[in-house]
């Protein structure tokens, strides 16, 4: 059964006074995976709202066809056909799934199999779903709660509740933002699995190298603009460099930057971090970090790879001040951090370390305040007047390219890239200009971000360490780590468990990852 | 002390719980489908005059309890239209709705009987042997109809929310709205008519106050739907146990009466009086701070 071919001519997309699509026309034709690339903001996920019928659109037609007789077309302003829904289905960035519910009722949710009396008939859908995961390959374990369920089994949920639907066409926003490199390989082959079966598969993604292995098809959007709309060839697919340059250059309008590399590190620097024995219990008894010792030079970039969840985030943390039931010693400059007892102590811990938290609606914005208020967060009574508040907050502005440039913009409104801008922005323009820096510790520095906006994140990356700062990077993009570290390290079950090269390949860092002590 | 274990304790119990029971399902149902509802002592009271109003008028209790629930689906609905579509927060619409409440029945009071404290008294179900026996007292409370709606409603709240289309929406309305929404659920729509069940359920505990004292006084829910959002809290939004927990309240309740014929006159009487609500804030202080709230409580699909 072939999927529709979805016709998008010429659509405007409106918020406010603020237009998020100027003008988009793009084709998506079953068989071949869509890849669809461009900046933050640019307007990508706000084209597959508008594909699938969420986004309120002001112009231009969506027009669905497939073999079956289905057509469809809705000009702007006209409310989407009932089948519609069923048939186009969409994944979203941030997952629409209720944590309380188990597995198999968020996958029926919507689309509801009753027996008499409305009463739901869980098992019919429990059959129809293992029916699918048959088919597809894609398991999960229905009876857990959602909220147990790992990112990537989320996604997998999310998948199959748009083929239990029983959609064709399948839109996914940044699938892979929040995947490991082989949950991410697997994702894709299902998807190729698909759409050999005759899908429709639209991919919203940043990173390059999944584009030049996996599409057939590509589009790239510039500032509310299709500007790039065209077929990969296996030719193409065999010497991916050329085309590679040329989509990086229709991204970005222009010429790409110079790839970071870490600067050179001298022979005799002395350490500046050494962290020694580190282990943080949680609230459920669990060794989040279990004896975590590692070692940082001043100028030198260390690069943490690890599956998500084996104790990231609370290295971080504990690094900034902020787990007080941290045991261990953490040594900066060569004196031991005292325990953080006062907001007084942390602040003294940064003016010598800047921090960004992995996750930035957490830990890192505060998404009604503005722009402005949030790129000086935490600078309160130590910048001198509201003109130099002002100066520094443009400068920052203009120093990250944040987009639109806005002081007065409200943070939850900026694309998911931007606001990552915002947030690493601030850290290390502040720890610059700071007498005490010593050093910078990034959780995901570049996740969402697009690619032009990534190379200017490691450029201020580089910088920092080029002024003799230590600079611990933990990421799940290996290829970001490899370009940018001088030494990568594999977290493993809370503890250091590889030192590795950064020309190490990703088969040998994957396999570290997952605790395969031989790599 | 015998008079602590036997059937008129039992009785009493079951009789002072059905109200607060009542205003428990119908805050349940509220809350599970995400709609924040402080209003339910209001719509006790409203349900409970408006029982008595149509009896009155018409010496029919059984159009008294039609009129109540209509009376409190109609406010029910009322504060959803505010808080959903006009977007007024919540806490605000409920406090507004409580003292909309305690006014109109007042007015109504005035109007109608000329009276600033009571109305006269009526003629409400009368089923069940005659006596003053604890086995006659129990019968009598078992037997009344309104006290079997309540049970029927505690009975089928678990399962519609649980085992039913319905249900399964209405939990994700108020865990999730915009996820809800974005499987294609009318969100509104579904927290409109669970709020239309929460104001019926709350309602028949208006009415059987105000049979139970055959008449209506001025002010009588006295904080029972307070009470009762206490027990939806320590309940973790679960039915069942929200139950339980009101039939603990009335038994404390009960109890305290008997002390207090017991020891009247002495110092402690008063003491005594207070044992129930003790017991609520003890419990409430003791319980895990908001285990089981609907995650989406108070949030709307789209800004
Ligand atoms: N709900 C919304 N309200 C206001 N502005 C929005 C909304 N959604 C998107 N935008 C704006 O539209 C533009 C495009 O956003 P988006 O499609 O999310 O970009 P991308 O996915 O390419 O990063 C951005 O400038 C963003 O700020
Ligand atoms: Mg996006």
């Amino acid at each position: 059964m072939r999927g529709p071919v979805m016709k998008i001519e010429d659509i405007a997309v409106r918020y406010g006074d603020c237009w998020s699509i100027r003008s988009a026309t793009i084709t998506l034709e079953p068989g071949v995976i869509h890849a669809i690339l461009g900046e933050n903001g640019a307007g990508k996920s706000t084209l597959l709202k508008a594909a699938a019928g969420f986004a309120p659109r002001v112009a231009g037609t969506v027009r669905i066809e497939d073999g079956r007789g289905f057509g469809a077309q809705d000009a702007a302003g006209d409310p989407k056909p009932q089948a519609w829904t069923n048939a186009i289905g969409m994944v979203h960035q941030h997952f629409m799934l209720v944590s309380a519910f188990t597995a198999l009722e968020n996958l029926v949710l919507g689309s509801e199999p009753t027996g008499s009396f409305g009463r739901l008939d869980l098992a019919k859908a429990r059959r129809e779903a293992e029916a699918l995961m048959e088919t597809t390959g894609l398991r999960v374990n229905l009876d857990a709660r959602t909220s147990d369920l790992a990112v990537g089994e989320r996604q997998r949920l999310e998948i199959l509740r748009v083929l239990y639907r029983g959609a064709r066409a399948i839109l996914l926003d940044e699938p892979t933002a929040v995947l490991s490199p082989l949950e991410a390989e697997e994702l894709y082959t299902t998807l190729g699995a698909l759409a050999e079966g005759g899908a429709t598969i639209a991919v919203v993604t940043h990173r390059m190298d999944e584009v030049l292995r996996f599409a057939g098809h590509v589009t790239i959007m510039r500032r509310g603009r299709t500007v790039l709309s065209r077929p990969i060839t296996a030719d193409e697919r065999d010497h991916p460099k050329r085309l590679e340059d040329e989509l990086t250059r229709a991204i970005m309008g222009g010429e790409p930057p110079p790839e970071a590399s870490p600067p050179a590190l001298a022979e005799d620097a002395e350490v500046a971090l050494s962290i020694e024995d580190l282990v943080l219990v949680d609230a459920a008894g669990k060794r989040v970090l279990d004896g975590l010792c590692l070692a940082v030079k001043k100028g030198e970039i260390v690069g943490i790879a690890g599956i998500e969840g084996n104790g990231q985030r609370e290295l971080v943390r504990a690094v900034a001040g902020l787990e007080p039931g941290v045991a261990g010693s953490i040594v900066l400059g060569g004196a031991r951090l005292p325990a953080v007892r006062s907001t007084e102590d942390l602040r003294k811990r940064r003016r010598a370390i800047a921090v960004v938290h992995e996750d930035r609606h957490a830990d890192g914005l505060m998404l009604d305040a503005t722009v402005g208020d949030n790129l000086v967060l935490g600078e309160l009574g130590q910048i001198d007047g509201p003109a130099a508040e002002a100066a520094l907050i443009k400068r920052r502005i203009d120093r990250f390219g944040v987009n639109p440039p806005d002081a007065a913009r409200r943070a939850g409104e900026l694309s998911g890239g931007n606001q990552q801008k915002v947030v690493v922005g601030r850290a290390l323009d502040r720890i610059e200009a700071s007498p005490e820096r010593a050093l910078v510790v990034l959780g995901q520095p570049t996740r969402g971000v697009d690619v032009g906006a990534a190379a200017t994140i490691h450029g201020a990356i580089v910088a920092a360490a080029e002024k003799g700062l230590a600079v611990l990077v933990v990421s799940a993009d290996l290829g970001e780590l490899r370009r940018l570290a001088h030494r990568i390290l594999v977290l493993h079950r809370g503890r250091i468990v590889t030192e590795l090269p950064p020309t190490s390949s990703d088969d040998v860092i994957g396999r570290a990852m997952l605790g395969m002590e031989d790599a | 002390m015998s008079s602590i274990f036997s059937l008129t304790m039992l009785a009493e119990s079951i009789r002072i719980a059905v109200p607060y029971t009542c205003a428990a399902i119908g805050g349940v149902w509220a809350e599970r489908a995400g709609v924040i509802q402080i209003g339910l002592e209001g719509i006790l009271l409203t349900g409970a005059f408006t029982a008595v109003a149509v009896t009155h008028a018409t010496n029919s209790p059984t159009l008294g309890l039609v009129a109540a629930i209509a009376a409190g689906v109609a406010l029910s609905l009322g504060h959803g239209q505010l808080t959903e579509r006009a977007r007024v927060h919540a806490v605000i619409s409920g406090i507004a709705l409580n003292l909309f409440a305690l006014a109109a029945t007042r007015m109504g009071l005035r109007a109608l009987y000329d009276s600033a404290s009571n109305s006269p008294g009526i003629e409400a179900y009368r089923f069940g042997p005659t006596g003053a026996t604890g086995g006659a007292m129990l019968l009598r409370v078992l037997a009344d109809p309104v006290f079997f709606l309540a049970l029927a409603a505690v009975a089928a709240t678990p399962f519609l929310l649980q085992r039913t289309r319905f249900g399964l929406r209405v939990r994700a309305a108020g865990e999730n709205p915009v996820a809800a929404a974005s499987v294609g659920i009318a969100v509104t729509r579904v927290r409109l008519t669970a709020l239309a069940v929460s104001g019926a359920i709350c309602a028949l505990g208006g009415a059987h106050l105000a049979y139970d004292q055959q008449r209506f006084e001025s002010g009588m829910s006295a904080g029972r739907g307070f009470i009762a959002l206490a027990a939806v809290v320590v309940s973790g939004w679960r039915a069942g146990r929200a139950a339980l927990a009101c039939l603990a309240f009335g038994t404390l309740e009960a109890l305290q009466i008997v002390l207090q014929d017991e020891v009247r006159k002495t110092a402690i009487g008063d003491l005594i009086q207070t044992l129930p609500y003790v017991a609520t804030l003890l419990v409430l202080a003791l319980a895990p701070r908001r285990a089981g709230a609907p995650e989406g409580l108070g949030k709307h699909a789209a800004d």
